[in-house]
């Protein structure tokens, strides 16, 4: 990530400040777009709470695969991929992905060449660079289409139809991006604004620097806040009735000497009992109940309900209070997410058009400027 | 002469190998065993008759096996293990390793499958003059461990009044009024993180195992806690020293003093494996153990 202390006054909040360097007519705005913050969705004060969703939609069950390619989708799902944000791209064209594919292929060439050690055979192999599109993953009428990247490995004398092998692989999406904030940036930048690696350190950094020069843009670490986990305890569980989730898994770090790890694994069935059991209101069960909505909103409060009913189970037989402790993972067979940001989409692998229909990952990415609040619902 | 060159290397190499294995007993997944129901003589069972017994017992149950037997410094005796079957030799590359405290109920085992279990289960048993012999519930990566934690080889505290008020160990500079007013309680929360965990360097074990069969019950939940059935979960405590963590846990305010039965089970009952479920009628505040056959 790239922090550049000059004039330009530092922001607080975990934001960082990056020097635009072109100075295009559209600069003020973009150098509005690149305050960007790791995404936290802490308890800062008056601008962020009015931005915190205390209520989301219950995700909707629907086919994915009406919509994406299967083939293309399994090469989503089942990979584990590392998270960053990143600012628009100026001058992103969805047209040029093949002169896109030549060029970063040149660019690992040429750092390869000046000594960099990219891979682990040696300079046995070249790189083969693709980008591709991954049509239907949008949301709305702003969002742009999902552009995947792969690069497989080419030995060097290697026969026509030898397998290449898949070496790197990295998305940058956009999906319910912030219609305001869309309709904001000039006609020459795309925002892709969540990007997704999976493979060496040292691809994932070559590529980065290729967008960086190619498109003026800065990506940035993004982490999972623990609201957020919170949020996919619960949003995971809801699914369970349409899809199974197996178990629900959250692993905890308590700050001791030597640090704790607590892994808790919560049977499907009784989690989702549990859940339900919070989604009435109790100071309305005495009035006979309400029935929950199905598909209908999801309150803050209840997923905070559910958290504590599972503390509350665990402080009974450890008196140890989990609150002292930091989410750091979640899983279910629906996926998992990490609070270092990293996100698995899984799928029960048995039929394709059934196992993606309730997998749902949500992202929270806020940003220092008051008109770019993303809410990233990815939908499997 | 080319079969007899043969045997001698392999008898070679798999002394060896024992001596590197005792040596270097931390590695592999090891789990206690506990022999139960002694006859009278058991505990006048000696090295000579013990090694005789076994050797002869699991020849017996099994046609082709390799045994040999070391006595370890400190009153272990260690079993090397390959095993045959009726048409094949020993395999030396799969072997059993077996600890035994002579006069103890203690046994140490690592890399048994399930089929070798029953036999070595009886030879054990009839060597050492018992009758039964169960899963001790405790297992870990290091040998060292889970023998000091079973066999209660490392410094315990017993509750006594300390002459003089507990330091911290890390004292970091504060308002003296609230040190004086927190002073007591803190030494309080150590005096009991040392009582239920040990105190000084703690056997290092790597996890424990809870698995909750229990009702949910919490006044805020009436929909939960009018349930019958249980609440299932499986809780996994890992570091890498889990006891130091726990008593951290005690003594920082983290777990609420006194430490839960569930939590100091561990070291008192030598074990990291636990089947909870309630046991008793009705709202229960405390957990009842049930003990695993």
């Amino acid at each position: 990530m790239e922090r550049q202390h000059n004039s330009v006054v530092r922001t607080p909040l975990n934001s960082v400040v990056v020097q635009r360097r072109s100075k295009s007519k559209s600069y003020r705005q973009s150098y509005r777009s690149c305050l960007g913050a790791a995404s936290r969705l802490g308890l800062t004060p008056a601008l962020t709470a009015r931005r915190l969703n205390t209520s989301r939609r219950a995700p909707k069950s629907h086919n994915i695969t009406d919509k994406v390619d299967p083939e293309q989708l399994t090469l989503l799902l089942k990979t584990e991929w590392k998270l960053s944000y990143v600012t628009p791209l100026y001058q992103f064209r969805h047209t040029q992905l093949k002169s896109y594919s030549r060029q970063l292929s040149a660019f690992i060439a040429a750092e390869k060449q000046q000594g960099l050690a990219v891979d682990a055979e040696g300079s046995q192999s070249s790189f083969r660079v693709s980008f591709s599109v991954v049509q239907g993953m949008t949301e709305t009428a702003d969002d742009a289409e999902t552009v995947l990247i792969q690069i497989h490995s080419k030995p060097m004398f290697a026969k026509q139809d030898d397998p290449q092998k898949l070496v790197w692989s990295g998305w940058l999406a956009c999906i319910n991006g912030n219609p305001d904030y869309l309709s904001s940036l000039s006609k020459d930048f795309i925002c892709l604004p969540l990007f997704g690696s999976s493979g060496p350190e040292v691809l994932t950094t070559l590529v980065k620097s290729w967008f960086q020069q190619m498109f003026d843009c800065c990506f940035g670490p993004l982490e999972i806040s623990h609201t957020s986990l919170q949020w996919l305890v619960a949003l995971w569980t809801n699914c369970h009735t349409e899809s199974n989730i197996q178990h629900l898994r959250m692993i905890w770090t308590l700050p001791v000497t030597p640090p704790l790890q607590i892994t808790y694994t919560v049977d499907a069935q009784d989690a989702w009992e549990l859940w339900s059991s919070v989604r009435k209101d109790p100071e309305e069960e005495s009035e006979g109940g309400e029935e929950v909505e199905e598909g209908g909103s999801i309150d803050l409060k209840e997923v905070m309900r559910f958290m504590q009913g599972l503390k509350n189970h665990f402080y009974r037989h450890f008196r140890l209070d989990l609150s002292a402790g930091s989410l750091q993972q979640v899983s279910t067979a629906l996926g998992s997410a990490k609070y270092s940001g990293r996100i698995k989409v899984s799928s029960d692998g048995k039929n394709c058009s059934q196992s993606f229909s309730q997998d749902t990952f949500l992202l929270t990415h806020t940003r220092k400027d008051k008109c770019c609040t993303n809410i990233f619902f990815l939908s499997f | 002469m080319f079969a007899e060159e043969n045997k001698w290397t392999t008898k070679h190499i798999s002394e060896l190998e024992m001596i590197y294995v005792i040596d270097n007993p931390n590695q592999g997944m090891w789990h206690a065993f506990q022999l139960m129901d002694p006859e009278d003589d058991a505990h006048s069972v000696e090295l000579t008759q013990f090694k005789e017994q076994f050797k002869s017992h699991l020849s017996e149950l099994i046609r082709h096996v390799s045994v040999k037997i070391k006595k370890h410094t400190d009153e272990a005796v260690w079993i090397r293990i390959a095993w045959g079957d009726s048409y094949s030799r020993p395999n030396h590359l799969k072997p059993t390793y077996v600890v035994h405290y002579l006069q103890t109920p203690y046994v140490f085992v690592t890399s048994l499958t399930s089929k070798q279990k029953p036999l070595l289960s009886q030879a054990l048993v009839l060597s050492t003059r018992h009758h039964a012999i169960k899963d001790a519930n405790l297992s870990g990566k290091k040998f060292t461990a889970i023998r000091d934690l079973l066999m209660r080889q490392y410094q315990q505290a017993f509750p006594t009044k300390y002459p003089s008020p507990l330091k911290e160990k890390n004292q970091t500079v504060s308002n003296p009024l609230i040190e004086r007013e927190q002073a007591g309680p803190a030494a309080n929360r150590l005096q009991m993180a040392c009582e239920a965990f040990g105190d000084g360097m703690l056997p290092q074990l790597q996890s424990a195992v809870y698995k909750l069969e229990t009702k949910f019950r919490d006044q805020t939940n009436k929909t939960m806690t009018e349930r019958e059935e249980s609440f299932r979960c499986v809780v996994k405590f890992a570091s890498t020293n889990l006891l130091e963590s726990l008593r951290d846990c005690a003594s920082s305010g983290i777990a609420s003093t006194p430490v839960t039965p569930l939590l100091s089970s561990i070291p008192l009952k030598g074990r990291n494996y636990f089947v909870i479920t309630d046991n008793s009628p009705g709202p229960s505040s405390q957990m009842h153990q049930k003990t695993d056959g």
